[in-house]
């Protein structure tokens, strides 16, 4: 796995928040397979709000692409350098 | 293996979060929803070579993504984020890579989202199945050109002019004419649509999706109702409260584009209005896609 990712603690709670599930636990090799719910429209939901909670903005093509949660992890610490 | 078989595989093990739409589009009707993609997708293929599934279901995806998430700012934001046509011409209508995959991606749309789905279903049944069998047709900015040729290919006899700014669409609309056995019938020109002179002498119009793009709506049914002959029928689709980073003219509601046909003396034959299945959670537009038959008025009331 890669390495650890400050982003990844914090994006658990909004995980939660938007499919609505407090037990939910994510990590870097997380898929939309794992997590029921999760479709183009909750996928959306989450990167909005994610861009509030990091202050960042994502293009719309590197929303579409995720393949995992680490992927999501590196492009917010990509997005939070920058 | 059917064309739709492969489609549905593809989506299911590439794409996860798109299965759940597509798989409510066709639940909505299967049988159609297999046919279009024979139909369409085996064009698409003919046209691509191999892979093609994977470019144009790739393509789809990311012009969904981008469609949720104009969407999603849409809310936030109360308003499109571009207002005129210079905005967006450099980022999406000049970009040659941009607008060929958001032309294959928006090819799919006509049965793989659910509301599309319908709006394909009632153009075959209330306008193309009531074309004249020799129809001559005008297709305003047709982009990919499946709504067109979707219309000659139930049309034996019919032929099509089509007209659109992007060479990417001409380029998209001729490979898919070709692959289609439709080529002899169907021409492209590179051109303005809101250029085209009042000849007066087409059967029918075709024109989907362009009237948000613009920055005066009013105009393009001007056009429509000038390429048409007295009686002759148009069938205009348009997008309203539905966010995409190219909209620029925001529609709220379905009288406004009732009464841009009636001020261009186009008589309002049916209406059809449908939304998504579902939508962002919490959100107050509904995207919104809008079909209108129209017919050229033949007298002074209509």
């Amino acid at each position: 796995m890669g390495r650890a990712m400050p982003a990844l603690d914090e994006l658990a709670p909004l995980f939660r928040q938007v499919f609505d599930d407090d037990e939910l636990t994510v990590t870097r090799a997380t898929t939309a397979a794992d997590v029921e719910g999760w479709d183009s429209l909750t996928h959306v939901t989450l990167m909005l709000a994610i861009e509030k909670r990091f202050k960042i903005r994502f293009k719309s093509s590197q929303v579409a692409s995720l393949k995992d949660v680490g992927e999501l992890a590196d492009l917010i610490d990509a997005l939070t350098r920058s | 293996m059917t064309v739709a078989a492969e489609l549905l595989a593809y989506v299911k093990a590439r794409h996860p979060r798109s299965w759940r739409g597509v798989e409510e589009a066709r639940a909505l009707d299967t049988a159609r929803f297999d046919a279009y993609a024979e139909l369409l997708l085996g064009w698409a293929i003919r046209a691509l070579g191999d892979g093609a599934i994977a470019r144009t279901v790739d393509a789809f995806v990311h012009f969904t993504s981008d469609v949720n998430l104009a969407q999603g700012r849409y809310e936030a934001d109360g308003r499109y984020e571009s207002s005129s046509y210079r905005e967006v011409y450099e980022a999406v209508y000049a970009d040659r890579a941009t607008m060929d995959d958001y032309l294959w991606g928006v090819y799919l749309t006509n049965f793989l989202w659910v509301h599309h789905l319908e709006i394909s279903a009632f153009y075959e049944a209330r306008f193309v199945a009531r074309l004249p069998e020799r129809a001559r047709l005008v297709e305003l900015a047709p982009g990919h050109g499946g709504w067109g040729l979707l219309a000659l290919h139930r049309r034996p006899g019919a032929t099509l002019a089509g007209f659109d700014i992007s060479p990417s669409s001409i380029d998209i609309a001729r490979s898919l004419a070709r692959a289609a056995g439709l080529a002899d019938r169907a021409s492209y020109e590179l051109r303005d649509a809101l250029t085209l002179p009042a000849a007066g002498d087409a059967d029918a119009c075709i024109c989907n999706f362009l009237v948000e793009h613009l920055e005066t709506p009013a105009r393009l049914f001007e056009v429509i109702a000038g390429a048409l002959a007295p009686g002759g029928r148009a069938f205009v689709s348009g997008a309203l409260t539905a966010a995409q980073v190219d909209h620029i003219h925001e529609f709220r509601r379905e009288s406004e584009l009732v009464l841009l046909a009636e001020q261009a003396g186009l008589r309002v034959l049916e209406t059809l209005s449908v939304g998504p299945a579902r939508t962002l959670p919490g959100a107050r537009h509904l995207p919104r896609s809008m079909s209108l038959l129209l017919q050229r008025r033949t007298r002074e009331h209509w």
